[in-house]
């Protein structure tokens, strides 16, 4: 493989001189007029859209990404404070029901240039072979219609362009990463110490947190911020590791543009370009091609609201699919108190992890498994965990003043994908007039049975390290599905390239098109599934012939 | 609604004891990025003015939060009593909701307002008088019964969505706040300068060491 500059340049396209934006860069940006038929229009600049238009740029393709959100500076839009950053978070409205209803916003819905991944912690896992194929295997989720193979040259490709630091990774395809483990702090410590006692297999990383220096990204700082957009520039997003070098190859970003609708020309059977709202202003681009990366709600919402006579329900909905097999993962957190000081708010709240429980045990009354990684909390998170517990008044304030002496782990298992958990349209309209999304989420048995046999290992790992007392809170994370990929239109949305079966120039490159989640967090996935896409489509014909 | 002016409070009144002598976030707000003390200091500063809560609301709000956060009523010269009511008012009257709303409930803004409506007409049910002039044991048996509810029906809203609601607003309040910070030791914001002594038990130069470290609330209560 050619060296990462040669591939993508973002991170030496940075100031050096302590700033975070490359103002003129942006100053200077291609800017296409809605009427120029673009190679390619993108909805969302999250991991997926960013991806897609670097990649795409670099290949000559004119086009075009717009993002709902604003196009951040971490300068000075981004702050050291919990409260504050209130404004990272995709917060219009929406609905949610089910037995499990998920909320949503500041923990799993980002915005603006960067998507999610401006607030997600940086883990950056692959998925294991086994995630590829867990129908074959366990007779729960789904197959997928590619295999690990097919996404391994991209995954090593990701991973040196974030770039990834940890040990050696021992599970799923073991393989090195290209940055040593980053120092760990107090909550890293107290897991290492805890799963080294129990005889579990725990290892730092892999975090997209740049140790060392890496083109002028400095070096982490373990301020411990992660989850609110990073000032330092050290902790990957696209806005740093694929728009920059997007922009310098002529790619335009046009942020608070709000897509409303696809169009589909009603007799060619193709899209022609997408609606959206700037500044107040109704507005047209044309393309030759769509793709779509909004995520897991706003992907199907789109597609939904996209209704035409052709598509009278939804655009890609002949067979029902739009919206459905979203998958959370059941993500419960457990905390350990220690008389010791452990002061999680230092450093990273990733750090460690392990994957030892991540796939189907035959001895176990579940199909699947979970992970499990540091968390760490801050203030306001954390008095959610002590508010769980039931307690409020004087004593929530007792069990506050007693932070510094908690750690706290949270584990990722694998809820399985089910046709009813989905992505409908709501009677409540937003401010542009348009449905919003509601999201429906039940849990199943094995998901259930999952979340307890990870807490119950999350608290052997605490005791074993010296905690005396231990407590959970049940919660979510992530989003993935909803436009899923499939070998055929009766059961996906998507074909393995991405692209819809229904309408040939229009395609799907986020997490919505993910079949199984594993145990993993998604960001590096959704990022290798676009690099796939965007190759395939680099080396084929630009108008999805 | 009022705000010891001056110097910066170091601990929050009728809170629990205090466990890390001399700390003071504030006195490191000197180390901080310009934007982010902007953020921070503005909650220091004079609380927003009422706008979304009509006065009615207003004076149950503040006796819910105050209850929920076990504050006093007044301030009681010890320390500032955190304007809990203004900040959530500001979200409330600048839309800054999380934006989702389970279906069983109204948006945040409707809910709040039917809540509060619901805990006053419970208050003169059993009490002959509003919430907000209630005795405080009265009060906190109010609260305590829709915790207690759990997921049955609270004048038609799920009780635990509703605890969900009061708790995230007034927990996000009071611990956005330096005065909270410096009560559980957390040092706040830390960029540019970051932390240089990660790890159990280390501390930066400015951090205070816990001053009753075996005072585990859960131990105690056992």
């Amino acid at each position: 493989m050619s060296s990462v500059r040669d591939r993508n340049e973002s991170a030496w396209l940075l100031p050096a001189d302590g700033a975070r934006t490359n103002h003129r860069l942006r100053h200077d940006m291609r800017r296409f007029d809605d009427t120029d038929e673009v190679d390619l229009v993108v909805v969302g600049c999250g991991a997926g859209g960013s991806t897609m238009i670097q990649r795409l740029a670099r290949a000559g393709w004119r086009v075009v990404a717009l993002d709902a959100g604003p196009f951040w500076d971490p300068d000075t839009d981004w702050v050291s404070d919990e409260a504050g950053s209130h404004h990272l978070y995709w917060t219009e409205p929406r609905v949610i029901s089910g037995s499990d209803p998920v909320p949503l916003g500041s923990n799993n819905s980002g915005r603006g240039v960067g998507g999610s991944m401006v607030h997600y912690a940086g883990y950056t896992p692959r998925f294991h072979p086994s995630d590829f194929e867990t129908y074959t295997r366990d007779g729960v989720g789904a197959d997928w219609p590619i295999d690990y193979a097919d996404l391994k040259p991209y995954y090593e490709a990701i991973e040196e362009e974030l770039p990834v630091a940890g040990e050696e990774w021992p599970w799923g395809d073991p393989h090195s990463y290209p940055y040593r483990p980053h120092p760990v702090g107090g909550n890293g410590e107290i897991f290492l110490r805890g799963a080294e006692k129990l005889g579990v297999t725990a290892k730092v990383g892999p975090v997209a947190i740049v140790n060392g220096r890496f083109g002028n990204r400095a070096h982490c700082i373990y301020r411990g911020f992660c989850l609110q957009g990073c000032k330092v520039n050290a902790k990957a997003s696209p806005l740093i590791t694929h728009i920059p070098d997007a922009l310098a190859h002529g790619a335009e970003v046009r942020a608070n543009a709000m897509v409303t609708k696809i169009e589909v020309d009603e007799r060619t059977g193709r899209a022609t370009g997408v609606h959206y709202v700037r500044d107040g202003v109704s507005r047209f681009q044309r393309a030759a091609m769509v793709a779509v990366a909004g995520y897991s709600i706003e992907t199907p919402r789109l597609l939904l609201n996209s209704a035409c006579d052709r598509f009278p329900d939804g655009i890609g909905n002949d067979f029902d699919q739009v919206g459905r097999y979203l998958m959370v993962q059941g993500a419960p957190q457990t905390a350990g108190r220690f008389d010791a000081e452990v002061r999680m708010y230092k450093a990273p709240p990733p750090e460690v992890s392990t994957e030892a429980f991540y796939e189907t045990d035959p001895s176990k009354p579940y199909q699947r498994g979970f992970s499990i990684q540091t968390v760490s909390p801050l203030p306001i998170t954390w008095a959610e965990h002590i508010a769980a517990q039931g307690h409020w008044g004087s004593d929530l304030r007792e069990y506050m003043s007693d932070y510094v002496h908690w750690s706290c782990l949270g584990a990722l298992c694998e809820f399985l994908a089910q046709p009813d958990n989905r992505v409908t349209l709501s009677d409540e309209k937003d401010r542009h007039g348009l449905p919003v999304a509601h999201f429906s989420y039940s849990q199943c048995d094995n998901d259930t049975q999952l979340m307890k046999a990870a807490q119950s290992v999350m608290e052997d790992i605490l005791h074993a390290a010296g905690a005396d007392e231990v407590i959970t809170i049940d919660r979510y994370a992530h989003l993935v599905g909803g436009a899923r990929m499939a070998a055929d239109e009766q059961h996906g949305v998507v074909d393995a390239d991405c692209r819809t079966f229904a309408v040939p120039n229009l395609y799907i490159t986020d997490g919505s098109v993910l079949p199984t989640q594993g145990s993993a967090n998604p960001a590096l996935t959704i990022m290798s599934v676009a690099a796939r896409a965007a190759d395939r489509l680099a080396r084929g014909a630009r108008n999805g012939a | 609604m009022s705000v010891t002016s001056g110097a910066a409070p170091r601990r929050a009144a009728d809170g629990p004891p205090e466990r890390f002598p001399g700390f003071d976030v504030l006195e490191q707000s000197g180390h901080w990025d310009a934007v982010t003390s902007g953020v921070v200091l503005s909650r220091v500063g004079m609380p927003p003015d009422i706008r979304f809560f009509t006065p009615a609301e207003q004076a149950v709000a503040t006796a819910l939060c105050d209850r929920l956060l076990g504050q006093p009523d007044e301030d009681d010269g010890t320390g500032t009593r955190l304007p809990l009511v203004n900040l959530i008012d500001a979200r409330l009257a600048e839309h800054r909701t999380d934006g989702w709303h389970y279906h069983d409930m109204p948006t945040d803004a409707q809910a709040w307002r039917d809540t509060l409506a619901a805990l006053d007409a419970d208050a003169q049910e059993q009490y002959g008088t509003g919430f907000a002039t209630c005795a405080h044991d009265e009060q906190t048996a109010l609260i305590q019964a829709v915790q207690d509810l759990g997921s049955d029906p609270w004048h038609g809203l799920p009780a635990a969505h509703v605890w969900s609601l009061w708790t995230r607003y007034a927990c996000t309040a009071f611990y956005s706040h330096p005065t909270a910070w410096n009560e559980i030791g957390f040092s706040g914001p830390a960029y540019p300068r970051g932390y240089k002594n990660i790890g159990v038990d280390r501390l930066e130069p400015y951090e205070v060491h816990d001053a009753i470290p075996s005072d585990d609330p859960l131990r105690r209560s056992r």
